[in-house]
């Protein structure tokens, strides 16, 4: 079997060293010039509990976790009791016997090499290096570069000494002679390319992260919360060394108030939290939109309603994101598909909040904040930075000078001349408080109209696929990775198909997806929550009737599962 | 505000030259307007350049307080003053920053903000015109309220106990406590001026009467109720602070004056010496950050 791609599940209990093992894998194939794409999911609570580390690696590019894996990695009995259903004909299965805690009944089909990893390591006087012993098993049974995973485990546990550093290092070669005595029977195998690309390998936490480092973040505020608080990690580590300010605050109220003080100050500012904290703050963005002051807001999704499935994987926030405040509040909504864009919306975000003065949210999710993915290296210069519009100094100052383009220069505190108000009362042009009936049309018409450049100023939605099709689907957020692989084996099989994938989804590039939808016989929408959030928007803003594909066990789509629910489409 | 910084920014202008056009909103006869023409004092004697003051306030008739200010201002939230003016003065340590509000803004729908402006030491000054009742939605009970008090939803008389505004900030560990009454305007316009003089949080609670919906706390009570601190009371000395007001709190009195001063690293201090050791500089080269993500 010549597969290009390879996915390795290393699963266990939580404490046992299962997510350095698969980061340890991920990292040596990326050394190795492969493109990965990792998947993981770990208990909510503190200690113990199952948790899983995927890493699919492939030469050629990769959009998402795939359906299954091909190689399962248990530790204990629950993982195995776990994942059983997925051990079919042809997938390999390494385990921990004898001398674990389970006997597996490996199904017909199945290479099966037991390797007794507690065993050895208890014979090697540390139970903390099982996770070593299986790691070198794995190397030598599916060639995952041994050289970089020995270089890995040096940088890894220098700081702990050189007696820990040789344990580990002993336990990995003999997992590897453990291995080596096996007969290998499966064809699962790494192949790394011949030539390497300049990459990085970055969670999409971090990514954001960087992505904000890249277009100019100054402070930061945020308020513990899974599955965002890696952003904030991120940001505390690497912000100060750009001078920059950051401050853990007592709430999100607090978070999002700080942020927009500090951008009132002209600083560009920035929140990251999940969906309970983006409901708390809700007041706070209507004060942004009101008053003009450019505030961004990533929030990670996670399972809702209330505390919901806190780790595990849902697009529900887009009724909140894009309607959450009261009054007619306006903002501009963005939504990532991959660590790729973590990077590059996030930069986007800042772009759009400069310029238009307003809050704008960035939706990331549960399986992209902690997926790490290869991306090539971000040069920082090939990315476009906007700052807002300033104020001349000449002539009289107005902050909310109705203009052509309906955007009202601003001016940092300490402008001479610049003195005004930033208020979330209704005003007029100067910032005077004003109910009129007039004047109130007038001004949301100002904060709305300006808001019409949004659509234009931001790249079109990318379109998989020309002319008339069959089906489209339409996919946002990590979906549209799955999407892309699903599509690429449904044409494989000769299905007419399309894709559309939306990055601004608010406010609605509502011609392009008409002109999309004209070009489609059917059109299938799938997205990870129960209520269909981006159909019901589409249904509203246009006249596209796609067929709600949704899902909500706290795991993402499969491209296996749109590739069936396209021939249930299309019979 | 931080007088090693704003020294700058210093200018000689006239209490009246900190009057914008706007007429203040309040009621005839309301505390608020003495608060005022504290404030107008304090950043006169002071000299703060008006292009230089953050004048920040949350919602109610006390937050109405910036409009009559010549500064930049923001008008946020009901009880988010203080949160808004945490990230002004971190992203600008240069500004001198003044924040205004209700007893209800600060202490009711704001109170989770106060205790982390005063222990995180946030360099700004919180003047809270406490008229113990809610104003500007026509006069419930605050937090401050006396109990028993009959007001718009308590037809039978108010059933909680109140808060001491002092009390709770000296807890909570503000460097500067102080309070006065909106009648001493000279008092009032002092304390503001040592409050905004004070590197870190500075607190200053004034009892600021509201002749429309409060009729027992009238500015006549507040006289009567206030006494000085004893001759020689230590302001660096937090128990002999907490004592008085704990006593006075339950006898009924009011204390005026500097209750307490604690010099003591701010946040943004802090901030600026973490900054350093990590070579901080918007030059920093970001290669340098991403070059920690290669494989
Ligand atoms: C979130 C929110 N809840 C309620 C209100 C209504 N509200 C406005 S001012 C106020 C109370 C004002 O009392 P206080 O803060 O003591 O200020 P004062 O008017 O007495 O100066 C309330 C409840 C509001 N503006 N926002
Ligand atoms: S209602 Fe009370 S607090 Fe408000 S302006 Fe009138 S007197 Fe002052
Ligand atoms: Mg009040």
């Amino acid at each position: 079997m010549d597969k290009n791609d390879l996915i390795i599940r290393v699963a266990g209990e939580g404490g046992e060293g299962i997510i350095s093992t698969g980061d340890f894998i991920t990292q040596a194939c990326a050394r190795a010039g492969l493109e990965v794409y990792t998947f993981k999911t770990f208990p909510a609570e503190i200690k113990g509990g199952y948790a899983m580390y995927q890493t699919r690696a492939s030469a050629a590019p990769l959009y998402c976790q795939g359906d299954t894996f091909d190689v399962l990695c248990a530790f204990n009995g629950e993982a195995y009791d776990l994942n059983r259903s997925r051990l079919i004909p042809g997938t390999a299965f390494v385990y921990d016997g004898p001398g674990g805690d389970f006997e597996p009944d490996v199904p017909p089909g199945v290479y099966a090499y037991p390797i007794p990893m507690t065993q050895t390591a208890k014979e090697m006087g540390s139970i903390r290096s099982k996770n070593m012993v299986a790691l070198g098993a794995l190397s030598q049974l599916f060639n995952i570069p041994e050289d970089a995973l020995r270089e890995i485990i040096v940088a890894k546990f220098t700081k702990k000494g050189t007696t820990v550093v040789e344990g580990n290092l002993n336990a990995f070669t003999r997992g590897r002679e453990l291995a080596a005595a096996l007969p290998k029977t499966d064809p699962w195998q790494i192949k790394a390319p011949e030539s390497k690309r300049d990459v990085v390998v970055l969670s999409g936490n971090d990514a954001v992260g960087l992505g904000a480092l890249i277009a100019g973040l100054e402070f930061f505020a945020a308020y513990p919360i899974t599955p965002a608080t890696e952003i904030a990690r991120y940001v505390a580590r690497h912000l100060p060394k750009r001078g920059g300010t950051l401050i853990q605050a007592e709430d999100e109220i607090a978070a999002v108030s700080q942020v927009v003080g500090a951008s009132f100050a002209g600083k560009k500012a920035m929140t990251a939290t999940s969906g309970p904290g983006l409901a708390l703050m809700g007041e706070m963005l209507g004060m942004s939109f009101m008053s003009e002051t450019p505030c961004v807001v990533v929030d990670v999704q996670r399972g809702g309603p209330s505390t919901g499935l806190p780790t595990k994987h849902e697009q529900s926030d887009l009724f909140l994101a894009i309607h959450g405040s009261h009054g007619d509040c306006g903002r501009i909504v963005l939504s990532v598909e991959g660590v790729g864009d973590c990077v590059g919306l996030t930069v986007e975000a800042f772009n759009l909040a400069e310029k238009y003065q307003c809050p704008v949210l960035l939706l990331s999710d549960g399986s992209l904040a902690f997926s790490t993915q290869t991306l090539p290296y971000p040069d920082p210069a090939s990315y476009r930075v906007v700052s807002r519009k300033r104020w001349d100094g000449k002539g009289e100052y107005r902050r909310y000078a109705i203009t052509d383009d309906y955007i009202s220069p601003m001016a940092d505190p300490g402008t001479p001349g610049g003195m005004h108000i930033a208020t979330g009362l209704e005003h007029d042009q100067d910032g005077e408080p004003n109910y009129t009936a007039a004047n109130h049309e007038a001004m949301q018409a100002k904060r709305f109209r300006k808001l019409d450049g949004v659509v234009k100023d931001f790249a079109p939605v990318e379109t998989d696929g020309e002319g008339e099709a069959d089906l489209g689907i339409i996919a946002w957020g990590s979906t549209i990775g799955v999407v892309r692989e699903a599509i690429a084996r449904l044409r494989a099989e000769g299905v007419s198909v399309k894709g559309f994938y939306p990055k601004l989804l608010w406010p609605m590039p509502a011609e392009q997806y008409e002109a999309f939808g004209a070009t489609c016989r059917k059109l299938m929408l799938p997205e990870v929550n129960f209520t269909g959030q981006l159909a019901h928007f589409i249904r509203s803003e246009t006249s596209l009737r796609p067929e709600s594909y949704t899902i909500c066990g706290g795991l993402p789509f499969t491209p296996a599962m749109i590739v069936g629910k396209a021939k249930e489409m299309l019979p | 505000m931080n007088m090693a910084q704003t020294h700058l920014h210093k200018v000689e202008l006239l209490p009246k030259d900190y009057k914008t056009d706007t007429k203040p909103f309040w009621c005839p006869g309301c505390g608020d307007h003495g608060v005022l023409t504290a404030v107008y004092r304090a950043l006169a004697d002071l000299g703060v350049d008006p292009n230089y003051l953050v004048n920040i306030s949350g919602i109610g008739c006390s937050s109405r307080l910036p409009y009559f200010v010549r500064s930049y201002k923001m008008h946020t939230l009901h009880g988010r003053a203080g949160a808004v003016a945490t990230g002004t003065q971190l992203a600008r340590p240069d500004l001198a920053i003044l924040v205004n509000g209700g007893d209800g803004d600060g202490f009711s729908i704001g109170g989770g903000h106060m205790p982390h402006l005063a222990r995180k030491n946030i360099n700004m000054t919180y003047v809270l015109m406490d008229n113990r009742i809610y104003g500007l939605t026509k006069g419930q009970v605050s937090p401050t309220s006396q109990r028993k008090m009959k007001a718009y939803t308590t037809p039978y008389g108010g059933v909680e106990e109140p808060m001491d505004p002092v009390l709770y900030m000296l807890t909570y560990g503000a460097s500067y406590v102080a309070q006065s009454l909106a009648t001493d305007v000279k008092m009032t316009a002092r304390l503001i001026k040592e409050g905004m003089e004070h590197k870190g949080f500075a607190f200053i609670n004034v009892m600021s009467h509201c002749p429309s919906f409060n009729q027992i706390d009238d500015a006549k009570y507040f006289k009567g109720a206030a006494e000085e601190l004893p001759e020689g009371h230590d302001v660096s000395d937090i128990d002999a602070a907490m004592h008085a007001v704990n006593v006075a709190h339950q006898e009924g009195r009011i204390p005026v004056g500097l209750l307490f001063r604690q010099e003591r690293p701010t946040l943004d201090e802090y901030m600026a010496e973490l900054v350093k050791q990590a070579g901080g500089s918007p030059d920093y080269d970001l290669r340098k950050i991403i070059d920690l993500a290669r494989p």
